[in-house]
């Protein structure tokens, strides 16, 4: 953002139309309205009717009628118990909050093995790097279930992994699927390439007689790793992480295969409410939490992104 | 749930363009039709199919529920049948009056998932129970108590399906609570079952099951008989279990959606499927029993070589829920993965 102040280029005066001649030279407005039409239709529109959903009555048998209704949202938090009393039910705040914490532990690992990755990456030859950067975004041109069944194959009964252990001294037929961890390797596998990326390219523009000048100054690799580096990646490593994070609540693919679906996540509760459970108003409602939750992150993320621009 | 409802508008918009002549939309259980069978339609009838598959009756219901989803046949279960034709989700296509009907076995005729039979032609039923991998499992397969109450040998090697209808009907033969209970003592009782089984349970999934008892990966997994006949056939070590308290049973049939674009075709096509010569193909390719009459010369599955397909074990079929009941399921199956 600060980048042409750095280098002590002029800031170019952005390009306006000329002042006076009304809406129909608003050449920007027209030139966007595809891309505003299609956010319309494909973002607000469903989402409008998710939260109108969410608020509606349920159908006898999944569907909905006009009606206001809130009990999806008092459901997130009170049930009737087995006695029929409504009762608090922690249960659908505990998979809120197991969703939370897969999609938390996600972002960090994918972190703590991206930076390292994008600081190699930036550092090699021009021609090594964009092989290099090619190859990250390499599994991408695979369908997201295929790579998921291919964990599934290395991790799996008599799967590379196994027999690689076994080699060691481990017994034979081993298996590290159906668990959390299995789970989280596919998460961060499946997730990387979006964390990787924007640190690549934050820590690509970095101005590499910065860490010579903290060197100078006799900082250690740990002391400017942090003072030095990971400010200046800083913008990278959020947009990262927001990368990986939203769509990590969303998972449904992975706890499923990998981790063998025994624990329910955000996403395969909501695929219950419109499925088997038929109760569309209530999973309209969990949506719109898990909707919540991703705005939340969104606005507090840019809140520090502003006032660290504030600052610098 | 983003993509879900856009795919819903664009299939709205794709609906009206799709009314083209000589086009055929099925949208029906995974590979469960045999593809030479539509080729041989498609050509008699100059008619291009095209087929979609879905794997649960839920994923069905919910894309008729969203509407206008410009698929002409469809093969829901009895249960979510009897939903579809009182929600009024699918067409009143005259089933009686065509020649199809009188292929119908007798005993398959006017049942309460379809009195009349105006609705529907069945085209393959079956049932759902346990498989296992006769080389890590050479117990008895008698009563579900193996399953439901393993010891040893299973423990921690047990797949169930993903989807609770099947799983809590299983559970309810087992307990001998009446399918679709409204009495939430005893629906505890199932989800205390299930419960009490859940750390023997290695995956609750309905994806790739083959390769994954196959392969050993689990020793038993909550199967199809029909499935489970076809990979034993391939070459895998498997067995269908025989439970003294009984099989869940299913038959799904073909119905035509509401405001389905090419009605005559699918008319034809229902015509096509059920006539003793393609029917008895039908029944070779997909490995299920036929609700049709069938060329008994002609069929592979045979008592002999298919036991999986003539249960001498009762066989319960699944009934259509309440929606308190249905509740009642919904909350066993989320307490137990909660």
């Amino acid at each position: 953002m600060s980048d042409a102040t750095h280098h002590g280029l002029p800031m170019q005066e952005p390009s306006h139309p000329p002042a006076g001649r009304g809406f129909w030279r608003n050449l920007p407005f027209w030139g966007l309205l595809p891309s505003w039409l299609l956010m319309a239709f494909a973002l607000l529109v469903p989402m409008i009717i998710i939260a109108a959903v969410s608020v509606a009555s349920r159908g006898a048998y999944g569907g909905f009628d006009w009606g206001f209704d809130l009990t999806g949202y008092r459901q997130i938090l009170f049930n009737e118990g087995w006695s029929g009393e409504l009762e608090f039910t922690p249960q659908y705040l505990s998979i809120i909050l197991r969703t939370l914490g897969l999609a938390l532990t996600t972002t960090l690992l994918c972190l703590v093995l991206a930076v390292p990755m994008a600081y190699f990456i930036a550092n090699q030859p021009p021609a090594r790097k964009a092989a290099l950067v090619y190859l990250v975004t390499l599994p991408f041109w695979v369908s997201m279930i295929l790579r998921v069944y291919a964990w599934m194959i290395i991790l799996g009964r008599d799967g590379p992994l196994p027999r690689f252990v076994e080699f060691f001294g481990a017994p034979a037929g081993l298996s590290f699927m159906y668990n959390d961890g299995a789970t989280l390797a596919a998460m961060v596998y499946s997730y990387m390439p979006l964390m990787v990326l924007p640190v690549f390219a934050s820590i690509e523009k970095l101005d590499g007689t910065l860490i010579e000048a903290a060197h100078d100054l006799y900082g250690n690799r740990w002391v400017t790793l942090r003072r030095v580096i990971l400010p200046l990646a800083a913008p990278g490593i959020i947009s990262g992480a927001i990368l990986v994070f939203v769509p990590a609540l969303g998972a449904v693919l992975e706890p499923t295969l990998m981790g063998g679906g025994k624990q329910m996540m955000m996403g395969s509760l909501i695929q219950l409410q419109f499925g088997g459970g038929r109760n569309w108003p209530f999973g309209a409602a969990i949506a719109m939490t898990l909707l919540a939750f991703v705005v939340i992150v969104l606005i507090l993320t840019a809140r520090r992104a502003t006032a660290k621009g504030a600052t610098t | 749930m983003k993509k879900y409802l856009l795919a819903t508008a664009m299939g709205m918009a794709l609906a009206s363009a799709a009314q083209a002549e000589g086009k055929l939309n099925l949208y029906v259980w995974s590979d469960s039709i045999d593809p030479e069978l539509i080729e041989k339609f498609s050509k008699e009838n100059d008619v291009q199919v095209s087929v979609d598959g879905y794997t649960s009756n839920e994923d069905l219901l919910t894309k008729l529920q969203a509407g206008a989803s410009g698929y002409d046949i469809s093969t829901p279960s009895q249960h979510f049948l009897r939903i579809m034709i009182d929600e009024g989700l699918i067409e009143n296509y005259g089933a009686n009056k065509l020649k199809a009907f009188d292929n119908i076995d007798e005993r398959w005729r006017n049942q309460w998932w379809d009195e009349t039979q105006e609705y529907s032609v069945p085209v393959a039923y079956g049932t759902a129970g346990f498989a296992v991998n006769t080389d890590q499992y050479k117990g008895p397969l008698d009563s579900l108590k193996y399953f439901f109450e393993p010891d040893g040998e299973l423990a921690g090697k047990i797949a169930m399906l993903s989807y609770p209808d099947e799983v809590v009907g299983a559970a309810q033969l087992y307990l001998g609570v009446p399918f679709c209970s409204e009495d939430p003592s005893e629906m505890k009782k199932v989800l205390d079952l299930l419960a009490a089984q859940k750390p023997a349970v290695a995956v609750y999934s309905s994806d790739n099951i083959d390769s994954r008892l196959a392969s050993g990966e689990v020793a038993a997994h909550f199967w199809w008989d029909g499935e489970e006949l076809k990979a034993r056939m391939g070459g895998a070590k498997l067995d269908y279990a025989m439970p003294k308290e009984g099989l869940v049973g299913w038959i799904d049939s073909m119905v035509i959606p509401k405001g389905a674009p090419n009605r005559e075709n699918a008319i034809k096509f229902i015509e096509f499927m059920s006539t003793p010569e393609n029917a008895t193909a039908q029944m070779n390719f997909y490995a299920h029993s036929s609700p049709m009459k069938v060329i008994p010369e002609q069929v592979v599955y045979t008592k002999e070589k298919a036991p999986e397909l003539y249960p001498d074990v009762p066989v319960e079929f699944s009934r259509t829920c309440s929606p308190a009941a249905q509740d009642l399921v919904t909350k066993v199956w989320t307490q137990l993965l909660q």
